[in-house]
């Protein structure tokens, strides 16, 4: 039965309202990105403003954030790339194993999951200084991989159900160990799992503002540590400078839920569908 | 699989979270209840000015031959968490003014909001309030947009799902930011306002910055429900929204008796997850009050840590917020291990 052609008006407005509301903070930031200060935050607010690319000179030049953008690459792959290998790994075992020991580890995995990750602060704090890694790619990597694991375990593991199980217990008939089944049989049809997963990865590395602005400084800085410094700032030309930053560092995210907006749904709606 | 195997295999992911999360976790304990401060020592040193050789006595912190500075530490109890909590009323004075012996460096920069005596549970009252504001709100408009994108077409649903999701994936601090400048004094918000003859100051005042701030926790946690949702309407059996239709059910019985208890379950797992990520609400409150007019208990121990430089007492507040999000989850771990034991 289909609405009357005056309630899909309504929808259609308020569906359009909403997209209004979620891209507004984002597109105004990137409009006056390009503008001077004056124009950026006129009294009466002016629609349209000489362009200028100022702001994005001063800050990936002068301010040197190309270091920053640097720093988030490196974080950021290294991030995803061990918290795959890693969780692969368990959440494989954890599909495949029986025994109740599995459901206990993913039961502590879900504990983890719910921890405010400040609470790890001050222990990091005492750690890496008393070993001297504070303040390094090595350590804040590893953080957040470990932070990262319980969700990773619970996403791939639920992707590891749906391929059967005959399929490896038939390469360990034809001579593979359980790695090699693993390896060559199982991982090759886990891709749009492990792209999935990885996308969630890359989210929670180059988003994290917390445990990066806590635990690296100075040339270690990752892009939204960098961007405090915009918080508070009491100069235009630092304000301007963290409205560029902003834009900077949303543009790559958009190119990505463009190219994988499938799989970002497909991830968000995999723990939630299945139970 | 054999457990040897799985061991191996789980080993590494094991590894890392025992090292960096139950490690960390067990001496978070052990630090809420120690404080430490470094030694110092009076010297005199002699110093070639302009006005010629002169001997000066100064504090200065004790080294060893290495030039690491040696610290004394002693087990103080539950002081900490008596502070945290405003229990202590020496203790609350003392936080004020920083005993020089500890190892406070420098006063807070920038953000020097003077604090409540009970820190802890101001920044648990905002918390708790964070979530009880925006859940209501995350899982209704996240329903209705669910609902209301099913009469889409499906290329324009395409389209409406992709920008839908830009408030879930925009890095949260630089989302608060652009929010704080939309609403800053000259920017495009009070400027609408004004014409309807409103003016707001709206990081000036406390409700105002609560507003925002939850303000903020809707329109970043909107899209999540709204996914979750849209998946659970497509798979709602057509069988019985038709069969209802025959036997007369009317849009609203249908919704009422067929749509809304199959999607029940998502809506619990919406609760759970939003529950526990709000419970965890940072970004906005050190960027559109940096403890203003409001502290989160993520904020609470990020700013003893960093600002006041007392990584025993931000334990205190760490083990208080642990303790906290144990109340929470009671019920869902339950419920878990209850479903769990109903398969095997």
């Amino acid at each position: 039965m289909p609405l009357s052609r005056f309630a899909q008006r309504i929808i259609y407005v308020a569906l359009a309202l909403w997209l209004v509301i979620a891209s507004l903070p984002v597109i105004w930031t990137a409009v006056i990105s390009l503008r001077d200060y004056v124009d950026a935050f006129a009294n009466p607010v002016k629609w349209s403003a000489p362009v200028t690319f100022e702001n994005y000179r001063a800050l990936w030049i002068d301010r040197e954030f190309y270091r920053n953008f640097f720093n988030t690459m490196v974080v950021t792959i290294g991030t995803v790339s061990i918290s795959l290998c890693v969780g692969c790994l368990a959440a494989y075992a954890l599909a495949r194993y029986r025994g109740s020991l599995g459901f206990w580890l993913l039961l502590v995995a879900l504990v983890f999951r719910a921890l405010p990750h400040s609470t790890l602060l001050p222990s990091f704090f005492t750690l890496f200084d008393a070993l001297g890694i504070r303040n390094t790619y090595f350590s804040l990597i590893f953080v957040l991989v470990a932070i990262n694991q319980p969700f990773t375990i619970w996403m791939l593991r639920s992707f590891f159900m749906n391929i059967p199980a005959e399929l490896d217990e038939a390469a360990m008939v034809d001579g593979c160990s359980r790695f090699q089944a693993f390896r060559r049989v199982i991982i090759p049809v886990m891709w749009p799992g492990i792209v999935t997963t990885g996308l969630f990865s890359f989210l929670l590395a180059y988003n994290d503002f917390l445990l990066s602005s806590a635990l690296t400084n100075a040339e270690k800085m990752t892009m939204p540590a960098a961007i405090a410094n915009s918080i508070s700032a009491e100069s235009e030309a630092l304000l301007m400078q963290g409205v560029a930053g902003a834009v900077s560092i949303t543009l790559p995210l958009i190119i990505l839920v463009v190219i994988f907006q499938r799989q970002i749904v497909s991830g968000l709606t995999q723990g939630a569908v299945k139970g | 699989m054999k457990l040897p195997s799985f061991l191996r295999f789980v080993g590494p992911s094991v590894g890392l979270m025992v090292a960096l999360m139950a490690v960390p976790l067990a001496m978070t304990f052990y630090l809420s209840l120690r404080q430490c401060a470094l030694e110092m020592e009076t010297v005199t040193v002699t110093q070639s000015g302009p006005f010629g050789q002169q001997e000066v006595t100064t504090q200065r912190t004790k080294t060893t031959a290495d030039g690491v500075p040696i610290s004394q530490c002693s087990f103080v109890g539950l002081q900490h968490y008596k502070r945290v909590l405003g229990l202590d009323r020496a203790g609350a004075d003392d936080a004020l003014a920083p005993a020089t012996t500890e190892a406070t460096t420098s006063a807070p920069v920038g953000v020097g909001a003077s604090k409540p005596a009970n820190e802890f549970f101001s920044a648990l009252r905002f918390t708790l309030s964070y979530i009880a504001a925006t859940t209501p709100f995350v899982v209704g408009i996240g329903l209705l947009l669910a609902l209301g994108a099913q009469q889409l077409s499906t290329a324009w649903r395409a389209i409406f799902i992709t920008a839908a999701l830009l408030p879930f994936i925009v890095t949260p601090v630089v989302a608060a930011l652009s929010i704080k400048w939309l609403f800053r004094d000259n920017g495009l918000i009070p400027y609408l306002f004004s014409h309807f003859g409103v003016q707001v100051f709206w990081m000036a005042e406390a409700w105002s910055a609560q507003l925002l701030i939850v303000l903020y926790g809707v329109w970043h946690s909107v899209p999540f429900a709204f996914i979750v949702l849209f998946a659970g309407l497509q798979s709602v059996p057509q069988d019985s929204l038709e069969a209802a239709t025959i036997d007369g059910a009317s849009r609203m019985q249908r919704f009422r008796y067929v749509t809304l208890p199959h999607i029940m379950p998502l809506v619990i797992f919406i609760l759970l997850i939003h529950v526990m990520d709000a419970y965890r609400v940072f970004e906005p409150i050190i960027v559109l009050t940096q403890g203003t007019f409001t502290t989160s208990v993520q904020y609470l121990t990020y700013y003893i840590l960093l600002q006041e430089s007392n990584p025993y007492k931000a334990s205190a507040a760490s083990v208080l917020t642990i303790a906290g999000v144990a109340v929470l989850l009671i019920p869902l771990l339950l419920k878990t291990y209850r479903e769990q034991r109903g398969l095997n």
